[in-house]
């Protein structure tokens, strides 16, 4: 026992302060979001406000509890934690709880508990468990595919749910893939595929396709030695196919609300009539929002001051849009506080994720940063019209137990195994 | 490890880069939003925060002189439903209850009311309608139901208060009583009293008080006061008299559906003063009701036809060129002037008869004669009369959109040789129903000329605001001698004229009728041949205490069209009816006159109505509308069917019968 409290001291305390000053900022921001008017009881927990002071209690057991485990408990029993995941995922079809059009919750008793939160650690475990087994080289296809299933499995889980927004967040796993070795073309591919249905969403699948032409083709000429030229044909038609299946896509996959949130994200609707109407449906969460943060100025109107936010003009404004909160009330300050928060505690645990000597703990924490990231810029994008809409929370920021807790057993799990990165294994 | 230490640093550049960036683009973003667009995000958040919150004034009544309520404004509550609101729990506790409440309330079944309850919960209706326009004690009893009992906040409720304008007298004269209505573009139509005095007297002035949008769509007050008090509307006494209304209504509309007329009015004016007690504007829908469509008798001007006689009589009489003696020669019933036949309506003519026979039987060729004999060479002779008499011009009555009257001149584009000989008949200018009945209003005043009015006061609680008494247009329209001579005329027409029909031996009235052709420049009037009957004159002839007119347009001819026939039986209701029905008798007492015949008539109905309850009367002999009156007002429902008008010939039950529940009893009367 002696050994461990010595070990206590090891602890990344930069991480851990970042990690409270984003916490509390979050709790001051769901406060000014959530209280109504009357006498502030901190502990009422009718109250979100209260609620989440609850939940910040707790999070203090659940980190002792975190950093008590033994570091060699997370990565052993890795495979077991996403097993056992994965099935509550699924029992979401049969017990689930469905909460804004998301079969995604757990009702126990008074609280709910949301699955998909928690299973995002889980598969960073276990992408981390397989990477990092000996057998395991990320360049050949066999093992792409693998680690490509055990992504896969969560992320269509949750798309079934109807959880759009955190079928994304698993897509942060390419970062850890790539660092660990994925091959370059993969990237390539990736952001060659988004640009294109960007293109041929915005100006039509016809000039998208002379612009892939140019490049390609481009491309194919000026670097004679790497591509056959029937490489390149099959590129070509592959960027053919992605400009001109993207407008099917668009139109017969994706559901009337995800095109809406496109084509607003686009501006591809031109009529200023329906513009009018999309500013008071489903654009009127981001239009608030805008205005909030809008409002703000330089150093915002103060805490508890805003007009928007006391107004409750914002609607799920101490969930998904807390920003705009921080944005009214903090102004330009408060934000690029969060901001540049968020920035360090991300490149402390890349730079952490460097120091590792255990392949497992460093391909862990880039799945900490990564899911971490993935996070920040879908919320803080979608508050400020930067992205489409998709709701996700912002992590230890927003209201919610389930995300709070998820994202701490995220982060300390990462700070437990950083702090034993020293000790034998 | 397969991947070189410099590819491996390119990577991690590779990934910490994009998150850098992110933050860059984020604080780009802020900046773009907080300061290059941070005043219309500005402007756009302070507005809409406070507002001016309109709190209505609460419109005025319009009352009958009697002090019924004609128009009144009431509370209507809509509830809703937010299905949201209540908590799982609370829902499915309170949904049966309430579902049974609901239904004994609407007599919907609960089941379905439960089922559309639970889906609009699925379908996250916060606004589910569960009663629309309903009462205050309605209002009390679904409030205190359950689960709506627990309020906004926990049960869901939603209560929606508007103001409705109701007619307590339902579709009687409700084109005169009005309203204001607002349709979508912002245009207001306000016919009739509630529109002509809307703004002046009833509306009030709305109070407006300053809040503040705490919320999405939550508003609290600024200060403590309101910035402005609203201020009630006056109440609006009119000069309509319910029961007279009444009479009048049914009257004119039991005869529009007989004669499937195309659409009539009635006016019943009070001599002296000019207060209208009754108007009755009815128009037939397409499916063939009758119900107050536009206000024609204040509105709808129109050839007048033979009621206008008089006044082209009256003008000769005051201006000596002739006398009621003078003879008139109507020769065959067809005469040529100026190029044009005109006929009477008798075959083969009257021949040379007195220019108050002319009168009497309406006569075409003897008013135009008469007319063209005397003012030809001076038109402007004639037309000044009718100038003098203000025929020209409209009334100036309140109510918004009064017909203008057409009367032609020489040197106007109206004007032709023809033009003198047809106005002596009543065509070839137009006049308005309310304007010939102001004159005939006239000759029955004793020649003072009053306006008809519908306010009779304006009042606020008890207070009165403001009064309105008589005003005359012109003081005498003629000398006292010929007002004898055309009052011994109209009184003839119905004794023994044109109105014979109408003529009883217990009661007076005098008046004209007129028929007038419509729609005669159109092509198919040979084969479709439109009329407008009317009956213009007073009651009782000795001392008149009311003026009437009744013009009923495009009656179907295969039924009638005299003006006689059509227009002068309601004239002879309403008539009758006012001196029978209403509590009026007794003033009829106080004027200087005895109607004798309808004293005894009266004494005789009043005994016999007290006597017999349950049992058949001995009607004959009787006032065929007093025994109708006597029956319906039995003890007994009985079905009274009655053939013809005037005295009761035939009873088609036995006196001392006992009569059963629905028993038809049959009337015959000549």
């Amino acid at each position: 026992m002696v050994r461990e409290t010595n070990r206590n001291f090891k602890f990344d305390w930069i991480t851990i302060i970042l990690f409270f000053l984003l916490v509390a900022f979050g709790w001051l921001n769901i406060l000014s979001a959530s209280h109504t008017g009357d006498l502030i009881n901190y502990l009422d927990i009718s109250h979100p406000y209260g609620k989440q002071t609850v939940f910040i209690f707790l999070t203090f057991g659940l980190i002792i509890v975190l950093l008590a485990i033994d570091a060699k408990f997370y990565e052993r029993f890795s495979s077991i934690i996403y097993l056992v995941s994965m099935v509550s995922l699924v029992g979401l079809f049969i017990f689930g709880k469905n909460v804004n059009g998301a079969t995604s919750w757990y009702a126990i008793g008074g609280m709910t508990l949301q699955p998909s939160e928690f299973a995002k650690t889980a598969t960073a475990l276990a992408v981390a468990k397989y990477i990092s087994d000996l057998n395991t080289n990320i360049k050949n296809l066999k093992d792409q595919i693998q680690t490509f299933v055990i992504i896969s499995i969560p992320a269509l889980l949750v798309l079934l749910q109807n959880d759009t927004g955190s079928t994304i967040v698993y897509g942060a796993f390419f970062f850890v893939l790539y660092r660990e070795g994925l091959p370059k073309y993969y990237l390539t591919i990736a952001i060659s595929a988004i640009l294109l249905s960007i293109l041929a969403l915005k100006f039509g699948a016809i000039i998208t396709s002379v612009i892939a032409a140019i490049f390609i083709f481009g491309y194919h000429f000026f670097n004679k030695k790497k591509l056959r030229f029937a490489q390149t044909i099959f590129i070509f038609i592959a960027a053919l196919c992605i400009s001109f299946g993207v407008k099917y896509f668009y139109q017969s996959i994706l559901k009337p609300h995800q095109q809406d949130r496109i084509s607003l994200w686009l501006r591809l609707e031109k009529d200023p009539v329906k513009l009018e109407k999309m500013k008071k449906t489903f654009a009127y969460n981001l239009n608030e929002s805008e205005k909030a943060i809008g409002s703000g100025g330089f150093s915002g109107k103060g805490f508890m001051e805003g007009t928007r936010t006391t107004g409750k003009f914002v609607p799920e404004q101490h969930t998904d849009y807390i920003f705009s909160t921080v944005g009214e009330e903090w102004g330009f300050l408060g934000c690029s506080f969060v901001v540049i928060v968020f920035v360090l505690l991300l490149l402390r645990i890349l730079h952490l994720a460097e120091l590792q000597k255990s392949q497992f703990s460093r391909v862990y924490g880039y799945g900490v940063a990564s899911i971490i990231f993935i996070h920040f810029l879908i919320n803080i994008g979608m508050v400020m019209g930067l992205i489409p809409t998709i709701g996700i929370p912002l992590p230890l920021f927003s209201y919610g137990g389930s995300g709070l807790w998820a994202f701490t057993i995220l982060i300390f799990i990462f700070i437990k195994l950083d702090s034993n990165r020293i000790n034998e294994w | 490890m397969a991947v070189n230490e410099k590819g491996i640093l390119n990577r991690l550049y590779f990934v910490a880069g994009c998150m850098f960036i992110f933050g860059i683009a984020v604080v780009f973003k802020l900046l773009s939003i907080q300061f290059l667009q941070g005043d219309k995000y500005r402007a756009l958040a302070s507005e809409r925060v406070v507002e001016d919150v309109v709190i209505p004034a609460n419109r005025g009544n319009v009352y009958s002189i009697n002090g019924n309520l004609l128009a009144t404004s009431i509370p209507k509550y809509d509830i809703r439903l937010d299905a949201l609101t209540p908590s799982n729990n609370r829902f499915e506790k309170y949904i049966k209850p309430l579902c049974d409440s609901l239904s004994k309330y609407s007599g919907k079944s609960s089941s379905q009311l439960e089922k559309q309850i639970r889906r609009a919960r699925a379908h996250k209706n916060r606004y589910f309608l569960l009663a629309r326009d309903i009462g205050y004690s309605d209002y009390i009893r679904l409030r205190n139901f359950p689960l709506l009992e627990l309020g906004a906040f926990k049960g869901g409720l939603i209560v929606e208060q508007t103001t409705k304008r109701e007619h307590p007298m339902g579709g009687i004269a409700q084109r005169t009583i009005g309203y204001e209505r607002v349709d979508e573009d912002g245009n207001i139509t306000r016919p009739g009293i509630d529109g002509a005095f809307g703004i002046r007297y009833l509306r009030g002035v709305d109070g407006q008080r300053k809040k503040q949008q705490i919320g999405k769509g939550q508003w609290k007050p600024l200060n403590d006061a309101n910035e402005i008090e609203p201020k009630d509307g006056y109440d609006v006494y009119t000069t309509i008299d319910v029961n007279i209304q009444d009479i009048a209504h049914h009257s004119l509309l039991k005869q529009l559906e007989l004669y499937k007329a195309e659409h009539g009015s009635v006016v019943v004016m009070e001599v002296k003063t000019g207060e209208v007690r009754a108007i009755s504007n009815l128009g037939r829908t397409r499916s063939g009701k009758y119900y107050e469509k536009l206000n024609y008798a204040v509105g709808e001007s129109h050839e007048p036809g033979s009621t206008f006689k008089v006044i082209a009589f009256m003008a000769a009489l005051e201006d000596k060129v002739i006398d009621t003696s003078t003879v008139v020669d109507t020769g065959n019933g067809r005469k040529r002037f100026y190029g044009r036949d005109i006929n009477d309506s008798h075959w083969g003519g009257y021949g040379e008869i007195s220019a108050a026979k002319a009168l009497e039987v309406s006569s075409n060729i003897g008013l135009a004669t008469i007319i063209d004999e005397h003012y030809s060479a001076n038109p402007e002779k004639f037309l000044s009369k009718i100038k003098q008499w203000k025929l020209n011009k409209p009334l100036g009555v309140s109510i918004i959109g009064e017909g203008e009257p057409d009367i032609p001149e020489p040197g106007k584009k109206n004007w032709s040789r023809n033009a003198l000989p047809s106005m002596a008949y009543g065509y070839n200018l137009e006049l308005t129903p309310l304007q010939t009945l102001a004159f005939y209003n006239a000759i029955a005043n004793n020649g003072e000329l009053v306006k008809p009015r519908f306010l009779k006061a304006v009042k606020e609680f008890d207070k009165e605001i403001e009064s309105f008494d008589k005003k005359v247009i012109v003081e005498k329209i003629c000398t006292d001698e010929t007002l004898n001579k055309i009052k011994e005329v109209l009184k003839n027409i119905v004794v023994r004229g044109t109105g014979k029909k109408l003529y009883s031996e217990t009661f007076s009235m005098a008046g004209k009728t007129g028929t007038a052709r419509t729609e005669y420049w159109m092509k198919d009037w040979k084969d479709n041949p439109r009329y407008v009957s009317s009956f213009a004159g007073y009651f009782p002839v000795e001392n008149p205490k009311y003026s009437c007119i009744v013009v009923i347009h495009k009656p179907s001819t295969k039924v009638g069209f005299y003006g006689a026939d059509v227009s002068g039986p309601v004239f002879k209701r309403v008539a009758q009816k006012i001196f029978t029905d209403t509590p009026l008798v007794n003033e009829i007492k106080s004027l200087n006159v005895k109607v004798e015949s309808v004293e005894k008539e009266y004494d005789k109905f009043y005994e016999m109505s007290e006597i017999y309850k349950t049992i058949m009367p001995n009607l004959i002999g009787m006032p065929a509308m007093d025994a109708v009156v006597l029956l319906e007002n039995m003890l007994v429902d009985v079905k009274v069917e009655l053939d013809g008008t005037g005295i009761v010939k035939e009873q088609s039950v036995n006196k001392n019968v006992k009569l059963k529940k629905n028993q038809i009893v049959v009337l015959k009367a000549s």
